[in-house]
């Protein structure tokens, strides 16, 4: 502990912050913030399955609004902007790591659990951010990440200095780098093992991802209860639950890929029951990039509805969209929803077009993914890791048609949407920034200075804003795009409140209905109200540019009128043939199936 | 009126009708020549009354030809074909499910299978030379127009696939079975029915529309590249061969099995040149390549085979690929349906269909030299791949039929000089197809 005196000396910025390892108590802890030592925000409404059918919508704090001026987005600016989100459908924020950090990872790198990065503002600010959202029915979760630190938290600094410390079993220490040969390297293009020689301790530690990434050492029954009152910190300040990141990892085991262990299981149990019994009606939604069938193991018990994770990202479903459209043939989506098992009753997928990431195409055979970064990634410069980094428009062509298609699918697929900030106004991508930056650049608001998103001197901001004649801020922004009724953003906005109005779209059973034309996918949303009646929607999608006809065998609604729901309009009741549809390229309907002599809509 | 009475007064009116009525059907096989009289060989009552439901077998009595068809009649409607009326095709089902046997019909379902009864059956229209009911969203009932004697060979493979636990089918679940002159005799199939399914010709030529969009690309380059599904759907078919010579055997053509398969070669080559004189200029080479064959090394495996395979008969399903249809080339003698032939039959004739696939969005079109070299570029890519797909799940049973080319080439060759009678007859236009085909396998030699 020569050069560093402190356990927090490796913390940056947190001066004056309260934060951990500001002091050690006598048992040798370090003293860490504690919730009461803040306000808490007023609580959303008790409603405990609002999840399920809820809109998400995944914002950078560091994109999107700039208070005070130094060229980095923060709490305070992400809050003047409620209304907009409020106004757009949105109904649950999800915000990536705003947490002390180093930023070797763009945040996933927390050096402190307990307190907000500086440039992001404070804990206070986070509080307010969470009154404010909750005072228009709008929820906020995070990410959490469970399985590992930044090498700066102070727990790691006490770990690696004192082994026989408190904090000496926090980490996964080897004194060589021979354990657990089966478990893959996940950043492949940076790492080369699992394990890194740190010369302080004079031991190997083990890390799933970046080696500056420590994983925690989930056997040590101290890192558990650790990691629950984490969770515990920020529930009390009232946020409305968390993403959790990596959950596949936590535990190691000799002999396996050490990924989706048993005992990772239980511990997720635990803190699922830390939830229901101290915080009902918070969420845990698990990002585990794996298959289905594995993935649903993190719902927990289907015989309770669920005893782990009440969401989990259905991650194979996204690149298979964009398959589909690519190859013009529904079995890509059709495929992967087959083989996509039935979840807990308790709980909800969470699906996705685009995020922070790249477009992850780990869930996708070796020819697949030559496929899609021949498709989708024609510049090399648009790869990263195993994936491509692009947002939705870039990845389109800017093709209106297609990404009206594509939101379409992702709005009426069973899963809670996602949406990825400024992809509703259809915002580009500047691959020539670093690492998976190209799709984290400023939020797009007016014309004016910054795209509106700082006021600060130009030279200042964070990344540069998108300039280009196609993206650029000056055409393409949230200000212009609502002064015209006919814009993406209108558009988007129109569809999200269609899709509130039919519960069907958020827990309807899910019916592939196949039908003579590959290039058509078309599915039944099923949803019985309590009061027996029922809710169809049927939902059919032109995956080609070409115009398709399309025959749906609806003999089992035969009587019933479909009715086209974002303008009304009444089609032919179904008869003893078969539904004849024609579609125009990369064209779809959304229908309600009324029955006969039921006039009108029904929700 | 009594209702036996009531029965024999419907057969003799639809009698009157079927001279007329039959060679408009799609399915009626006869529509060459005049039909000159139809008899009744054998009436079963379905249902007695309110409606009546017959079930009947006709003669039908045509120049030179005398053959017999299944009927399903009913008094409700004005043209008294029943298949059309899902009220009373669900008959069908309910009586396969109860295992009845009704004035010498027998319905049967599969051993171990459970039926659900009630459905109503609707017709599909995709149909050639049968009537195919679908019933819910579960079943499939093929009913065979034109009989032909003993057991249809669409269910004898099938059902042996199925013992052998094959894939790539849809289950069979169940059969009607009549009889003709005292032989016992396939009328209907019933077999699990797949909604989600696309036919592999809908599939394959979503992937050429896609190509001839983009005049530009390659077609290893454009998002509709189809070679995926064509190296999956090899390996299906290969699959299906090496099932076929688990359950049924295999055995080892002789000399005069090649040298009489050669021989039809050359017979069909000489009376298709007789009518279609733009054959001729590839007589020689032709024969050529059918000589050629005998020099196949090693011993040709000989088995049960689909026998008439081709785009439109596999479907996609999001299980994979299926094969459907095994009664084999329907214009053929049963004779030559259940005979034992070379897989590598099956093989050209998925070979040919990759090429229909790819030249069929250019029939009829003006000659663009980019779109042509883009057609053959697609068939080249997915036959290849086709090929690649088979000779990988081959390798343990019927082997890689690269290894065979000249044996492969001279089955394509035949199939290609069989299409040049067929367009030639029905579809001039299309006879370009063929004919370009043979134009480029005559010149390229064997693979």
């Amino acid at each position: 502990m020569a050069e560093n005196a402190r356990p927090d000396a490796a913390l940056t910025g947190l001066d004056g912050v309260p934060h951990t390892g500001e002091a050690i108590g006598a048992d040798g802890m370090l003293v860490e913030p504690q919730a009461e030592d803040f306000r808490s925000a007023k609580l959303a409404p008790r409603e405990p399955d609002w999840f399920k059918g809820a809109v998400f919508y995944e914002v950078l704090v560091r994109a999107f609004t700039d208070s005070n001026g130094d060229g980095t987005g923060d709490l305070r600016g992400l809050a003047s902007r409620l209304d907009y989100l409020e106004w757009l459908g949105v109904d649950c924020l999800w915000l990536p790591p705003f947490y002390a950090s180093p930023l070797r990872d763009g945040g996933y790198d927390i050096s402190d659990f307990r307190a907000v990065l500086p440039e992001f503002g404070s804990v206070e600010d986070f509080v307010y951010l969470l009154d404010e959202a909750h005072r228009r029915g709008i929820r906020v979760i995070t990410d959490l990440v469970l399985n590992h630190t930044s090498d700066a938290h102070p727990w790691f600094q006490q770990s690696r200095a004192e082994p026989d410390g408190p904090y000496g079993d926090y980490y996964v220490w080897g004194d060589d780098d021979q354990r657990y040969p089966d478990a893959r390297i996940i950043f492949v293009d940076t790492e080369s093992s699992n394990w890194t020689y740190d010369p302080v301790r004079g031991q190997f530690y083990w890390h799933r991802f970046f080696s500056h990434q420590p994983d925690l050492n989930f056997e040590n029954p101290d890192v558990q209860e650790a990691m629950l009152d984490t969770l515990r910190f920020w529930l009390d300040l009232g946020i409305d639950g968390f993403r959790l990141d990596a959950v596949p990892y936590l535990f190691e085991q000799e002999g396996t890929n050490c990924e989706n262990l048993p005992r990772t299981h239980d511990f997720l149990k635990r803190c699922r029951k830390v939830v229901d019994d101290e915080y009902p009606g918070r969420v845990l939604l698990a990002e585990a990039n794996q298959w289905p069938s594995d993935v649903v193991e993190y719902f927990g018990d289907p015989e309770v509805g669920g005893d782990e994770c009440h969401m989990a990202f259905h991650f194979p479903l996204m690149p298979r969209i964009f398959m589909a459209v690519r190859r013009e043939s529904r079995f890509p989506i059709s495929e992967i929803l087959a083989q996509t098992p039935q979840i807990p009753d308790g709980c909800q997928w969470g699906i996705f077009l685009r995020n922070h990431d790249e477009l992850t195409l780990e869930m996708v055979s070796d020819e697949e993914r030559d496929y899609m970064y021949a498709e989708y990634a024609k510049d090399p410069r648009m790869k990263a890791n195993i994936g491509i980094r692009r947002r939705l428009a870039p990845l389109l062509e800017n093709d209106r048609n297609q990404q009206e298609l594509f939101t379409a699918m992702l709005l009426s697929l069973p899963g809670s949407p996602v949406l990825y900030y400024g992809d509703e106004i259809g915002m580009g991508d500047n691959i020539w920034l670093g690492d998976r930056d190209a799709v984290r650049t400023p939020m797009q608001w007016t014309p004016d200075r910054n795209a509106g998103f700082s006021s600060c001197d130009p030279g200042r901001i964070y990344l540069p804003v998108i300039m280009d004649p196609v993206y650029g801020y000056q055409a393409l922004n949230v200000e212009a795009q609502l002064n015209n009724q006919s814009s993406l953003l209108n558009w988007t906005r129109r569809m999200i409140e269609v899709r509130k109005q039919h519960h069907a779209f958020a827990e309807g059973d899910f019916t592939d209905l196949g039908g003579s034309n590959p290039s058509v996918l078309a599915y039944r949303r099923r949803w019985r109200r309590p009061d027996g009646h029922e809710d169809i929607v049927l939902c059919v999608n032109n995956l080609s540019r070409f115009p398709q006809p399309v025959e749906l065998d609806l003999s089992e609604h035969r009587g019933a009128r479909p009715v086209e729901l974002t303008g009304g309009v009444r089609f032919p009741t179904v008869g003893d043939l078969s539904y004849l549809l024609t579609l125009p390229g990369h064209g779809f309907y959304w229908f309600q199936l009324v029955e006969a002599g039921d006039e009108g809509e029904t929700r | 009126m009594n209702p036996v009475t009531e029965q024999h007064d419907l057969v003799d009116k639809v009698m009157a009708e079927l001279p007329a009525w039959l060679p408009a059907q799609r399915w009626f096989g006869g529509k060459d020549r005049p039909v000159t009289a139809v008899r009744p060989l054998r009436t079963s009552v379905l249902s007695a009354a309110d409606p009546v439901l017959l079930h009947l077998v006709v003669e039908v009595e045509q120049p030179d030809r005398r053959e017999p068809y299944q009927l399903l009649v009913t008094d409700v409607v004005e043209n008294y074909d029943a298949t059309t009326e899902p009220e009373l095709t669900g008959r069908l089902l309910d009586l396969i499910a109860g295992n009845a046997s009704v004035d010498g019909l027998a319905f049967a379902h599969e051993p171990g299978v459970e039926l659900q009864s009630g459905l109503r059956g609707r017709t599909i229209t995709s149909e050639q030379s049968n009537t195919s009911l679908v019933f819910g969203s579960q079943y499939i009932l093929k009913l065979f127009r034109k009989l032909t004697h003993g057991e249809n060979p669409d269910l004898v493979l099938q059902r042996a696939l199925h013992e052998v636990g094959c894939e790539h089918i849809a289950q069979p679940l169940g059969s009607i079975t009549g009889s003709l002159e005292g032989l016992p005799t396939t009328v209907g199939m019933l077999q699990q029915f797949l909604p989600d399914a696309v036919d592999g010709w809908a599939m394959a030529t979503t992937s050429v529309r896609d190509l001839m969009a983009e005049g530009d690309l390659h077609a290893d380059e454009v998002g509709g590249d189809f070679a995926g599904e064509a190296q999956r759907l090899g390996h299906a078919v290969a699959t299906v061969h090496g099932d076929l010579e688990r359950a049924l055997g295999t055995q080892h053509a002789d000399a005069e099995d090649i040298d009489r398969t050669i021989r039809a070669m050359v017979t069909r080559l000489d009376s298709v040149v007789e009518a279609v004189p733009e054959l001729r200029p590839f007589v020689p080479a032709l024969r050529a390549a059918f000589e050629q064959a005998r020099d196949t090394p090693g011993a040709i495996a000989i088995q049960h085979i689909h026998g008439d395979l081709h785009l439109g008969q596999v479907l996609r399903t999001v299980q994979g690929w299926l094969l459907i249809d095994f009664e084999g080339e329907p214009g053929a003698p049963i004779a030559e349906r259940t005979s034992l032939r070379s897989p590598l039959r099956d093989v050209a004739g998925m070979l040919r269909s990759f090429d229909y696939a790819a030249h069929q969005l250019l029939v009829g079109r003006p000659e663009d030299h980019q779109l042509t070299v883009r057609a053959l570029e697609w068939s080249r890519r997915n036959r290849a791949a086709f090929t690649e797909g088979y000779a990988e799940a081959a390798a343990s049973s019927v082997g890689d039929p690269r290894e065979r080319g000249y044996l492969l080439r001279a089955f394509e060759l035949d199939k290609a000089v069989y299409e040049v009678a067929y367009e030639h007859a029905n579809r001039p236009e299309w006879l370009t197809v063929p004919l370009s085909s043979i134009a480029r396998i005559t010149g390229e030699g064997a693979r």
